[in-house]
């Protein structure tokens, strides 16, 4: 008899054996039961049991069915990507650290704080551990009383929870007593408390509390601890065991001092996990690490990239077993050991053969001595540009406007380091700069040319420095200031932050200045050159930083005259995102995508931060990083100019072309100024650079070029 | 011993400038991962200018005192980029710590890694851990000052001194980068050694064979 595929469940014959024996599969399996079979189990939802008999073979049969689909590929199971990442990262570390369990949290939800997802895990944990009869070992701090928060869990029977060191004053929310309460209180647990302070004033002391029969019965109640619950703190200057006040200020420095890298139950462990010794160690009243690591069941619950040296240490030493923590931090405990296998695993990328045989072993250039770039180039560039530029006495690493600087006009300096031609250098003449200082390829320029171009700068009104904000130009450009101010010269700075992606919105000012320089030195070098006074410059200067938006998209590094080799290689596929203008890696790598895909990305960031509405004027430059083209930087501003048609929003000047480069980078950035009435006045006022001339307005009132 | 301390310093800072050739390239590549590949070029060419500056210097009426200020300001006039005000502050303190003394004891070299430590402590406004070159000179100095407190001989001091900037420069593969152009990578930093203390970890082994 045939079994009729509207009543499925009908029948049950046991006629047939394997696939011979169905003789009426429904038409819409295409006559494949692994098809049929799949789509009873994962669609329908049906048990094995229930297949088998609606398929009329064994269950067995049915069960080999659905093996052999997954093995044939006919089911695909995925696991969301981010999930599959905590799932890869917690495998890696409990293989590499030998752990018992691991669980770690998808850093997909930031929305969340991360104590918050780590107590949820910290708990979920718990609860699959804690049994009745147990005796549960608790430590203080945030992330653990974010466990107990969290925790619930059915009725269990004879269930201690107990302290694992002495208390606190109660400054803080965390301490040891209300961390090991909330525990206890969340499964309904006997709360055991060590009634003596956590440090007290001398070894005499501990010891004399140690034997007060009450607080030893507290201990004897920790020794029989079978498992233990902590966090792991790091010594870092921002870290809460700073500010907790669970440790003079003093001794820490004795610990710091000695190598520490974190704390646990209020011990020291240094970076490989061994006990620090110091002054505390005797006036500890708690668990100590040998106790610890006798526990069986060590449950570390921590995150936060701060925490990497400490979580390590602590996971090099065995004091935990098993480890709860975020996708990102394991991810970063991994990496600091040298694990490499996770990023293949986490890409998920087939197998290629490596980058580096792609790629010549030498870049060619045109060179004389790879060690004689810098000054070549200033020769040939200080010969080309003459009519605009002059070296200062004595330096080729200093040069000063012909026509700039003048009596009471505020001086304009820029600089940086070389290799970004036609930027920093291409930008000095009448009404921008009035004098550069020029470092080696990628490096700030030492202090003395510095001085030299404020004092060739200087027309008694004060200098503006206007530079990009990296840690080197910084040093030497505040050397500098130092040096000229005590020559009665007045200097202010502003440093360039337009490169958005390079910190987040919130720490606007740690970003780095890259190509957006260019609106940045235009803005400044007009207020100078229309003898607003140094107050003003610096605000407009400012102004124009604040509103001018960049990000850099690299497809290929660039490479050094001196090696002849990138600086480090970016897959067949891949593009980095956020790149800076020094060849150092940018801030996520990508897959590649197309132009119009490219920008689209670009542009979203942009508008997240850019507040322009319909109307609004802006300032567009479309730069090349050395390498691209400018037929596809056209190709980039053709999308721009879509995206913010799209808007409403008015181009009043735009550039396209090498702006501001790195070597031979291949890749292009984007950068837009939001401009105002008074920005738009500066950018049209007019200059002549070797790089960027603008005209004084047409007389007749024509429309601006 | 007949040779100067002032001699012994010019040879010190020659010793240094040998270590940073052997290392140059290893440098670069480290500063390649995380940051923008040049450091062992920057610190090649900023450690020949303190030679060269040293040899102009009359080495048998110089104090050790000028012979730091000399390697500071050629050190900066030659190199700017981060390193330069970093470690020409450094050997400007150090310069401060020597004045006044013609010998080289325990205590000078314990003054003088502690200055240089400071010195590019304020500079960079650097914290321990931050994974900079601070992260070895910073130990290195504290070593100096326990190995002298607790009296030990010249061999174990500069064992402590060595063996401190060592571990210091490896346990930088553990953090995460706060200053400089690698604190953009954040975590993508952690796993990589910071090359600014692999080469001051080359500078102290090459004091520790001078000195």
């Amino acid at each position: 008899m045939a079994l009729k595929t509207s009543s499925p469940r009908k029948g049950g014959t046991n006629r047939g054996n394997g696939p011979e024996g169905i003789d009426s599969i429904p038409l819409r399996y295409g006559d494949d039961p692994y098809v049929w079979a799949c789509w009873l189990y994962y669609e329908d939802g049906m048990t094995q049991g229930e297949i088998a008999e609606a398929m009329g073979v064994s269950r067995a049969t049915v069960n080999s069915y659905l093996a052999d689909a997954r093995e044939k590929g006919i089911v695909n199971i995925s696991i969301e990507p981010a999930r599959l990442a905590s799932l890869t990262i917690a495998q890696e570390l409990k293989r590499h650290f030998g752990l018992a369990d691991c669980l770690v949290v998808p850093n997909d939800d930031d929305t969340r704080p991360l104590i918050g997802r780590l107590g949820a895990a910290g708990a979920q944990a718990l609860t699959k551990m804690i049994k009745s009869g147990d005796t549960l070992a608790v430590a203080w701090g945030r992330t653990i009383l974010s466990v107990g928060e969290h925790l619930e869990m059915g009725p269990l029977q004879d269930v201690t929870v107990v302290q694992a060191t002495g208390g606190t004053t109660a400054s803080f929310a965390y301490t040891p007593e209300l961390t090991t309460a909330a525990v206890a209180r969340a499964i309904s647990a006997r709360c055991v408390n060590i009634t003596a302070p956590a440090i007290v004033a001398s070894a005499q002391m501990h010891d004399m509390l140690l034997d007060e029969p009450l607080i030893r019965e507290q201990f004897d109640t920790l020794a029989r601890a079978n498992r233990i619950v902590f966090g792991i703190s790091s010594l870092r200057p921002n870290s809460t065991i700073h500010t907790s006040g669970f440790f003079e200020s003093v001794p820490l420095q004795h610990y710091l001092a000695k190598g520490a890298a974190g704390v646990l139950a209020g011990r020291f462990i240094d970076e490989r996990g061994r006990p620090v010794a110091g002054p505390l160690d005797d006036r500890t009243i708690g668990i100590s690490l040998e106790m610890l690591r006798g526990i069986g069941t060590r449950v570390a619950v921590a995150g936060g990239f701060d925490k990497v040296p400490a979580l390590l240490a602590a996971l090099r030493g065995g004091y935990a077993n098993v480890l709860v923590t975020d996708a990102a931090t394991g991810a970063g405990i991994l990496r600091a050991d040298g694990v490499t296998s996770l990023d293949g695993k986490l890409s998920q990328r087939q197998k290629s053969t490596p980058v580096a045989n792609a790629y010549r072993t030498h870049v060619k250039k045109f060179l004389n001595n790879p060690n004689d770039v810098v000054d070549e180039m200033l020769d040939g560039l200080i010969a080309a540009h003459r009519p605009y530029l002059l070296p200062v006495v004595g330096s080729r690493r200093a040069l000063v406007a012909r026509n700039g600087p003048r009596p009471g006009k505020v001086g304009l300096v820029i600089g940086g380091g070389t290799g970004h031609e036609p930027c920093f250098v291409g930008y000095v003449g009448k009404g921008l700069a009035d004098a550069v200082a020029l470092g080696n390829i990628f490096s700030s320029p030492p202090p003395d040319p510095i001085a030299k171009c404020a004092v060739a700068a200087s027309g008694g009104v004060g200098v503006l420095f206007v530079y990009g904000n990296y840690a080197g130009d910084v040093m030497n450009f505040e050397m500098a200031a130092e040096l000229v101010e005590e020559q009665g010269i007045a200097i202010r700075t502003v440093l360039t932050t337009d490169d958005i992606v390079s910190s987040p919105v919130e720490d606007k000012e740690g970003r780095r200045g890259v190509a957006g320089n260019f609106f940045v030195f235009k803005v400044a070098g007009a207020a100078c050159d229309r003898g607003m006074t140094l107050d003003e410059c610096e605000a407009v200067t400012r102004k124009a930083n604040d509103r001018t938006y960049t990000v850099g998209v690299a497809l290929e590094s660039c490479s050094m005259p001196q090696t002849r080799r990138h600086n480090f290689e970016i897959g067949p596929d891949d593009m980095e995102l956020g790149m800076g203008i020094h060849g150092e890696p940018g801030v996520s790598r990508e897959r590649i995508r197309t132009a119009d895909e490219i920008v689209d990305t670009i542009m979203d960031n942009i508008f997240k931060e850019m507040k322009a509405g319909a109307g609004d004027k802006v300032a567009v430059l479309v730069n090349s990083f050395g390498g691209t083209p400018l037929m596809e930087l056209y190709i980039l501003f053709r999308r721009v100019e879509q995206r913010l048609a799209a808007k409403n929003i008015v181009i009043e000047a735009n550039w396209v072309g090498h702006y501001c480069t790195s070597l031979d980078m291949v890749g292009a950035s984007i950068s837009i100024l939001h401009l105002d009435r008074q920005l738009a006045d500066l950018l049209h006022h007019p200059c002549q650079t070797a790089i960027l001339t603008i005209n004084a307005p047409e007389t007749d009132g024509a429309a601006r070029g | 011993m007949s040779e100067t301390a002032a001699r012994a310093l010019a040879r010190m800072f020659e010793r240094m400038s040998e270590a940073i050739e052997t290392e140059k390239d290893h440098l670069s590549e480290l500063d390649g991962a995380i940051g923008d590949g040049d450091h062992g070029i920057t610190m090649s060419i900023g450690f020949k200018a303190v030679n060269a500056a040293l040899a102009a210097l009359d080495l048998d009426a110089a104090s050790p005192s000028e012979v730091m200020s000399t390697a500071a300001s050629g050190f900066l006039d030659a190199v700017g980029a981060s390193t330069g005000p970093l470690y020409a502050t450094g050997f400007r303190r150090a310069a401060q710590a020597l004045a006044g003394r013609d010998r080289l004891d325990l205590a000078a070299c314990r003054d003088m890694i502690t200055a240089i430590s400071e010195g590019i402590r304020d500079r960079g406004k650097a914290q321990r851990g931050d994974k900079t070159m601070f992260d070895v000179w910073l130990p290195a100095a504290e070593a100096a000052t326990t190995a002298l407190a607790d009296g030990k001989s010249e061999r174990d001091f500069w064992t402590a001194v060595t063996t401190a900037a060592s571990n210091g420069a490896a346990a930088t593969a553990t953090m995460v980068a706060t200053k400089g152009r690698a604190a953009r990578l954040r975590e993508r930093s952690l796993g990589q050694l910071d090359p600014g203390a692999v080469s001051a970890n080359a500078l102290i082994r090459a004091i520790s064979n001078t000195l």
